[in-house]
């Protein structure tokens, strides 16, 4: 009975401990529409199949990025590619494009994860949303001048409220999405826009050319982080889940940088980085030493000690545009 | 043995057709007859497995199982993704009642098993809702199971028409996005042909054909012997400097019978098809009997970022003659990579047959324009498929320096070039054919192409620079006896490196001025006045026709003390066609024959 217990108690901590990286590929370096390019797409693993990745869905479609419903345990999936949105309720076996011809390459795509039905995503057309899981998508872009948008985020205390970061800058619905108000950051190309685990009124932001803002109350006053950056180009920040004073930023020949002070210093966290031009970063959140960088046709890199040192995770030659590790 | 005396025979039989004289409809037609035979014959003798070689098989009702063995062949890892389900659909579509019930089972479980992409421009989404258009059709009433996408054979039917009548109807309005492209001409016609021949939907059918008229009676304006005139939204390097090269060239030579023999695959199925060139479009494509000015509204594809408009509009101006063309566009970023702003074409000398400029710009700003994928990297993504994309001494590509202002076969061409972009300099390519190439002590160089006659007047100092090509390209036609003859040793590129800066094109025939001593003598009393300092960039010039032309860069020209307003450019006007922006109907005229394609009520009147 004791050993029944125990196998029981360590199981469950083990199956706590589990996580799934999802890895989203746009290209490899070869990649020429209408030839025979090589395998792209979606992947995924479990951290401790090292550099194996295991693909699914469609092979050559131009993946953006992904998005995965984690109450479903990652049974509801969604990606954001040329061909549109696709959909998957059954973990990747099967899939639909839930657009039509009028989204395409879609650059993001997210799931309200308190209704699934709900999701929102990034075009360079502008903003899409559904309120039937995909059955029909409608534009809702009023109130955004410059549409290209890269980045959409839900505020997970309250799913009226939505941000999108576009081209001029990063606005704020309080109507999930019906309109639009720019917020006081008004740069160009913004990048990605994250919310802090902790705090929802923070608020992250990476540019191209711009640099890093945060701001501190929902938007309405931005503040340029620039203690410890050499860059300006910023094309993915996250948050630490289980730490909001721990942040990790990349972008173009970057490499990876970390904040241990919510973003007001960074310092560069490269040992073993071969590739510094990185589009996407994750920390796992059953481990927050475990970090994840996908590089622009570098593959993946992963650190077991939150970016002291990384190693190369596979995927090689890759143009790693979102990873996402989620905690089952 | 018998074989090859067949090909030979054909080739001759061809060549003779290839004079591109006018004929009545009754000869057109047996020696339209005569080329699709040409087109077609190797293909199935042609062992290696391909689409097109399927596709002639069964047309030909010959070895029924060499083709349904390449199909399934190639079907055992499809790959490229438009280019895959065009060609893939086609062949199935024209053997269908052919192959074996496992073949016909195979095609369709690709569309079950592999997803293609469907692309990010105009041409990938028209070839790719196209074949689902008809796919879906061969293929109604299954569920999302057994479709690559997930949905529906009618979602699918539905999706790809309402793209298709989309497109038609942008086409119709404002004009083609990827406009009078010779290299992507069959991008265009080709899923085209495929819904007149083989859609269902009678309506569907009817609006395939008619873009296949819109398309061809587009380029009968504006083409020499197979030739586009330019500028155009997007050339490929080989095709720039050699236009028999390009693939209009090929359709051209298939429908006109001008230009030279081709086997490409791009005309194979359009071969097969019941699709025969209306009368009307054939006489305007082959009639250059009078000199005239064609005048278009294009419109730039998608601008994603970095733009006001999505699609801002594009002015082309032609002017065309039995021995030469000129065209342009107005100038600026029109179409990302591949744009050919203007460019001079005539007869002599193939194949180099042209004389253009342009301004060698790149830039991850132009781009991202267009592309959503991260501007900083943009360019070694797009160096991956065309590469000479940052090169400074390539031969294609618009600049943001650059505006044109023509009138009939005159051209100004002016540059305020920004210090520190991409490129700090200028280009012209002159053949090195060309019989005379004189540079005179009056600033104008002049040059003598058979009967016609270029005066290029450059505004700056430059120098020559002689171009190596290291041998003949002999992409897609298989007999160019002509190109074979010509020792290839180089071209010469006329450089300046002043960054304001300019010329002056005059374009002549012996027909229009007489002898090439009188042409140089009228240049030499032609002299432009020119202002070029930073900022303030003009130039004031009569031409040889006695028309004053004053333009300032960018956008201000002025004819005869009148200003120019490029914005009331009909979408088509000429001669010969002619349609109003946002009308939806082309109106071809000839003669006494009248040919209009109202896609509005999807009708072609005559």
């Amino acid at each position: 009975m004791f050993f029944c217990l125990l196998f029981l108690a360590v199981f469950s901590t083990l199956r706590a401990q589990q996580s799934t990286v999802y890895a989203s590929v746009l290209s490899t370096k070869l990649f020429v529409v209408g030839a025979a390019n090589p395998e792209t797409g979606l992947y995924m693993q479990q951290p401790s199949e090292d550099t194996v990745w295991h693909h699914l869905g469609p092979r050559t479609i131009r993946e953006f990025g992904v998005a995965v419903h984690a109450p479903s345990r990652g049974q509801l999936l969604c990606l954001a590619s040329g061909n549109g949105v696709h959909r998957s309720t059954d973990g990747g076996k099967t899939w639909k494009i839930t657009t039509g011809w009028q989204i395409t390459e879609v650059l993001c795509v997210i799931i309200d994860s308190r209704d699934p039905n709900i999701m929102f995503c990034g075009t360079p057309y502008g903003v899409f949303r559904t309120i039937d899981g995909g059955s029909t998508w409608t534009e809702c872009n009023n109130g955004i001048k410059e549409k290209f948008t890269s980045s959409v985020i839900i505020d997970y205390t309250n799913p009226s409220v939505v941000y999108c970061g576009t081209e001029d800058g990063v606005y704020r619905s309080e109507n999930r999405g019906d309109t639009w108000k720019r917020t006081g950051l008004s740069v160009g190309g913004v990048r990605v826009v994250v919310q802090s685990p902790q705090d929802a009124k923070m608020l992250v932001a990476g540019t191209d050319d711009y640099g890093i803002y945060i701001t501190r109350n929902g938007g309405q006053y931005w503040e340029k982080s620039e203690a410890g950056l050499d860059h300006q180009t910023f094309y993915i920040i996250v948050f630490d889940p289980n730490n909001p004073q721990v942040l990790y930023a990349g972008g173009y020949v970057t490499g990876v940088y970390k904040s241990t002070d919510g973003g007001t210093s960074w310092k560069r966290k490269n040992n073993g980085l071969s590739v510094l031009n990185i589009h996407s970063i994750a920390v796992d959140p059953t481990n927050s030493n475990r970090v994840f960088a996908g590089s622009m046709w570098g593959g993946v890199y992963r650190s077991d000690n939150s970016g002291d040192t990384w190693k190369y995770a596979g995927l090689s030659g890759s143009q790693v545009w979102q990873i996402l590790v989620e905690p089952f | 043995m018998k074989q090859v005396t067949f090909v030979l025979l054909l080739i001759l039989g061809v060549c003779a057709g290839a004079s591109a004289q006018m004929v009545n409809r009754e000869t057109y037609l047996k020696e339209f007859e005569k080329r699709a035979a040409f087109v077609t014959s190797i293909y199935d003798t042609i062992q290696a497995p391909g689409y097109y070689q399927i596709a002639v098989r069964y047309a030909h009702n010959k070895e029924i199982a060499v083709a349904d063995r390449m199909f399934k062949e190639l079907l055992r890892d499809p790959r490229g993704d438009m280019f895959w389900m065009i060609p893939c659909i086609g062949a199935y579509l024209v053997g269908k009642d052919k192959m074996s019930e496992e073949t016909r089972a195979i095609v369709r479980n690709a569309w079950k098993t592999y997803a293609p992409y469907r692309g990010d421009t105009e041409n990938h989404w028209c070839m790719y809702y196209s074949s689902l258009y008809l796919a879906a059709e061969q293929w109604p009433n299954l569920p999302g199971t057994e479709w690559y996408n997930g949905k529906s054979s009618e979602e699918n039917r539905q999706e790809a028409r309402d793209y298709l009548i989309h497109w038609m109807k942008i086409t119709t309005t404002i004009g083609q996005g990827e406009y009078d492209s010779p290299d992507y001409f069959p991008e265009y016609a080709m899923p085209m042909f495929l819904l007149s021949e083989f859609a269902k939907d009678p309506e569907m059918k009817t609006r395939g054909t008619m873009m296949v008229d819109f398309i061809f009676a587009d380029f009968a304006t504006e083409h020499l012997d197979g030739q586009y005139i330019g500028g155009y939204s997007r050339i490929y390097q080989p095709a720039v400097f050699k236009p028999l090269l390009s693939g209009a060239s090929q359709f051209a030579y298939l429908y006109l019978g001008t230009g030279e023999p081709t086997n490409s695959g791009w005309v194979v199925l359009p071969a097969l098809t019941s699709y025969r060139l209306p009368e009307i479009i054939y006489d305007i494509a082959l009639d250059r009997s009078k000199p005239y000015v064609e005048k278009e509204r294009k419109r730039v594809r998608n601008v994603i970022r970095f733009g006001t408009e999505k699609n801002p509009p594009v002015y082309k101006y032609s002017y065309i003659t039995k021995d030469y063309g000129i065209g342009s566009l107005q100038g600026g970023i029109l179409q990302p990579i591949q744009q050919h702003t203007w460019g001079v074409r005539y007869l002599y000398g193939r194949p180099y047959t042209t004389i253009f400029g342009l301004h060698p710009y790149w830039s991850g700003w132009e781009v991202g324009m267009f592309f959503p994928e991260e501007v900083k990297t943009l360019i070694a993504d797009v160096v991956a498929s065309k590469g000479t994309y940052n090169n400074p001494d390539k031969w294609t590509g618009g600049s943001p320096f650059e505006r044109t202002f023509q009138q009939k076969n005159t051209l100004i061409v002016l540059y305020d070039i920004k210090p520190g972009t991409t490129a700090e300099h200028i280009d012209g390519f002159f053949p090195r054919n060309l019989e005379e190439r004189i540079v005179d002590p009056s600033g104008w160089i002049i040059c003598k192409a058979g009967d016609t006659y270029v005066g290029w007047y450059p505004l700056q100092e430059y120098e020559w620079k002689e171009e190596f090509e290291a041998q003949a390209n002999s992409l897609n036609a298989i007999s160019r006896p002509q190109m074979e003859r010509v020792k290839e040793t180089g071209n010469w590129r006329l450089r300046s490196y002043k960054l304001q800066n300019g010329y002056v094109v005059e374009v002549r025939s012996k027909d229009e001025i007489g002898s090439f001593d009188h042409f140089k003598a009228e240049l030499k009393s032609h002299i432009p006045k020119a202002t070029l300092i930073p900022g303030s960039v003009s130039v004031r010039y009569t031409t040889l026709g006695s028309d004053k032309m004053e333009f300032v860069f960018p956008d201000k020209r002025a004819l005869n003390g009148k200003p120019v307003d490029l914005t009331k450019t009909k979408l088509f006007d000429g001669p010969f066609l002619s349609a109003d922006v946002g009308s939806e109907k082309l109106t071809i005229t000839y003669k006494t024959k009248k040919l209009i394609l109202d896609f509005k009520a999807a009708k072609a009147i005559e």
